[in-house]
C-alpha cells in the first residue's frame, strides 16, 4: 500500500525528480493545453507559430538588412537563428515565472510536484522552437542558403539551450516567489541584453577591446552554437560547445538544487 | 506504528512567518539591507505539537472555532504543506475532497478536464481513459461533456469534480463540511458513494461546524483550539464538552 512519511524523505532534489516522473502525464497535458488555448480561437491556428518568426524576420531584415548586408551573408538566416535562440531562452523563462506566480495557486490547494509548471513552460517553449525551425528552413530555402550536414548538430544545440533555459527558469521562478519584482527586473535586463548580444548585428561591429567583454555574456556562446551550424554551415568550435554545455549544466544543477530546497516554502509564499 | 494505522501525526508543528511589514520586492529588501535594518517578523504556529493516530476504517471528526487550525491540519495531511517540525505518516491513497476540480481549465471541455484533473490527482492518462465513461455517467453531464466547462453551472462543475475525485475508492477520504455538491439527487448519490466506501474500509476525516452531523457520522472527534489539540476522544464526550 502507498505510504507517505514526511520524516522519511529522500533529499528534495532526488524526490522532486521522481515525483515529476510520476506526474509526467500532467506535464504533457499542461503543454498540450497551453498550445490548444493559445491557438484555439484564431483561424490560422498553429500556423501562427510558423508565421510569427517569418514575419518578424521579414520586418527586421527589411529594417536592418541593408546595414549589415556586406558584413553578414544571408542576413535573414543570421537574424532568425539568433532570434529563435534568444526568444526561446527569454520567453520560456518569463513564461515559467509568470505561470508560477499566477497559476501557482494550485500548489496551495493540492499536491503536485512543485516544478510541474516550470517544466511545462519549457516544454511549451521547446515545441515553439521546433516549429519555428520549420520557418527557418523555409527562409533558408527561399534565400538559396545552402543546407548542409552541419544542421545535424541542431539537436545538440537545442538540448543545450533547453537545459540552460530550464535551469534559468528554476532560478528565476524561485526568486520571483520571494520577490515579486524579479519579473520586472528580469524584463529590463532582457531588454538591455538584447542589444548587447549579437542577434541583429554581427559581433564584428564591436571594437576589438570591447569584443573581449562579449565573453562575459553567456547568451553569446549559447546563440553562437545554435547559429553556427545553420548560418555558417560548420560545426561550432569544439571548445565553445563544451563551454556552452558546461554553462547549461551548471545552471540546471544550481537551479534544481535551489528550487527543490525552497520548494516546501512555496505553498506558504505563493 | 500499528499495522492498521491510517494517519498518524507526531508533534506536528506548522509555522508561518509573518513579516511585520510586507517586503515583497527585491528592491525594498536591498534598501533595508543597505540601511542595516533586517526584516522583523513574528512566528505564528498554525499547528502546535499536534499528535494523534487514526486507524483504518475509522470516521473521525475535526471540530474547532475558525482559525483553530483545521484547514492547516487538512493541508498538512493532504501533503500540500510539509510540517515545520514533526512527522506526518499516511498509509494508502488519499482523496481530499476539499478542492474539487483543482486545476480545471474553464476554456477546455468537460472531457479534457477529466484528464487534466485526473492528472492533478496523480492518475495517468491511460487509467483515466479506461474509467472515462463511468466518471461521465456518475457526474450526469453526458450531453455537455464536450462543451467547455465555462458554459457549465457551478453545480455541474462540482459534480464533475466529485465524480473524478471519488471514482475509485480512496483509502483515506477528507471531507470539509457535509458535502453539498449539486442538487438533492446528486447529494444523495454522493453521500451513498461515500458511505459505501466507508463500509468497504476507507478512513474518513470529516471537518464540520455542524455538531449534529459529527454526532451522526463520527466515531471519534479531535477538538482543535489555537492550533493545538484541546481534546481527543469518543464523539459523545467531546461534543458534550464542546457545546458547554
Amino acid at each position: 500500500m502507498l505510504e507517505y512519511d514526511s520524516a522519511k524523505r529522500p533529499p528534495p532534489a532526488i524526490d522532486e525528480f521522481f515525483q515529476l516522473i510520476r506526474y509526467r502525464d500532467l506535464i504533457f497535458l499542461m503543454v498540450e493545453n497551453i498550445l490548444k488555448n493559445r491557438y484555439k480561437r484564431s483561424v490560422l491556428g498553429v500556423f501562427w507559430m510558423l508565421l510569427n518568426p517569418l514575419l518578424q524576420t521579414i520586418v527586421l531584415s527589411v529594417a536592418f538588412g541593408t546595414m549589415f548586408k556586406s558584413s553578414v551573408p544571408s542576413y535573414a538566416v543570421y537574424l532568425l537563428t539568433g532570434l529563435l535562440a534568444w526568444n526561446f531562452i527569454t520567453q520560456t523563462t518569463q513564461y515559467a515565472m509568470s505561470s508560477m506566480a499566477y497559476g501557482g495557486g494550485l500548489l496551495k490547494r493540492v499536491y503536485i510536484p512543485r516544478a510541474t509548471y516550470i517544466v511545462a513552460a519549457v516544454g511549451n517553449g521547446l515545441i515553439n522552437l521546433i516549429v519555428s525551425i520549420g520557418a527557418l528552413f523555409i527562409i533558408a530555402i527561399f534565400l538559396n542558403h545552402s543546407i548542409t550536414t552541419a544542421w545535424l548538430f541542431l539537436p545538440i544545440g537545442i538540448m543545450i539551450l533547453t537545459v540552460f533555459s530550464l535551469g534559468l527558469a528554476l532560478l528565476l521562478s524561485t526568486a520571483s516567489v520571494f520577490f515579486t519584482d524579479t519579473v520586472d527586473i528580469y524584463q529590463v535586463m532582457v531588454q538591455a541584453l538584447f542589444f548587447l548580444t549579437p542577434i541583429m548585428y554581427p559581433p564584428s561591429i564591436f571594437p576589438p577591446e570591447l569584443s573581449q567583454l562579449l565573453v562575459l555574456n553567456p547568451f553569446v556562446i549559447l546563440i553562437e552554437i545554435f547559429r553556427a551550424p545553420i548560418h555558417a554551415n560548420c560545426l561550432p568550435d569544439f571548445g565553445l560547445a563544451v563551454k556552452a554545455a558546461s554553462l547549461a549544466l551548471i545552471t540546471l544543477v544550481a537551479g534544481w538544487i535551489l528550487f527543490t530546497r525552497k520548494a516546501d516554502q512555496l505553498a506558504y509564499r505563493l | 506504528m500499528m499495522e492498521n494505522t491510517a494517519i498518524q501525526l507526531n508533534d506536528v508543528t506548522v509555522r508561518f512567518r509573518i513579516p511585520h511589514e510586507k517586503i515583497p520586492t527585491l528592491q525594498e529588501y536591498a534598501i533595508r539591507w543597505l540601511k542595516g535594518r533586517g526584516v522583523s517578523f513574528t512566528d505564528f504556529n498554525a499547528l502546535n505539537n499536534v499528535s494523534f493516530s487514526i486507524r483504518q476504517g475509522e470516521t473521525v471528526g475535526i471540530i474547532g472555532a475558525n482559525g483553530a487550525g483545521k484547514s492547516t491540519l487538512l493541508k498538512v495531511i493532504s501533503r500540500v504543506i510539509r510540517p515545520t517540525h514533526g512527522r506526518v505518516f499516511l498509509r494508502g491513497r488519499i482523496a481530499p475532497l476539499l478542492e474539487l476540480g483543482a486545476g480545471f481549465d474553464y476554456e477546455m471541455t468537460g472531457r479534457e478536464n477529466i484528464f487534466l484533473n485526473g492528472a492533478v490527482l496523480g492518475f495517468n492518462r491511460k487509467d483515466i481513459a479506461s474509467r472515462l465513461d463511468r466518471i461521465v455517467e456518475f457526474s450526469g453531464i453526458d450531453d455537455f461533456i464536450d462543451a467547455p466547462i465555462r458554459t457549465y453551472s457551478s453545480g455541474m462543475v462540482a459534480r464533475l469534480g466529485f465524480a473524478i475525485a471519488t471514482d475509485i475508492r480512496p483509502d483515506i477520504l477528507i471531507i470539509d463540511e457535509i458535502l453539498a455538491v449539486g442538487d438533492a439527487d446528486f447529494q444523495k448519490k454522493s453521500a451513498a458513494r461515500i458511505l459505501r466506501y466507508h463500509n468497504d474500509g476507507s478512513t474518513v476525516l470529516l471537518v464540520s461546524h455542524n455538531l449534529d452531523s459529527i454526532e451522526n457520522l463520527c466515531d471519534r472527534v479531535i477538538w482543535l483550539e489555537h492550533g493545538a489539540i484541546k481534546m481527543v476522544g469518543w464523539v459523545d464526550d467531546i461534543v458534550k464538552q464542546y457545546s458547554l
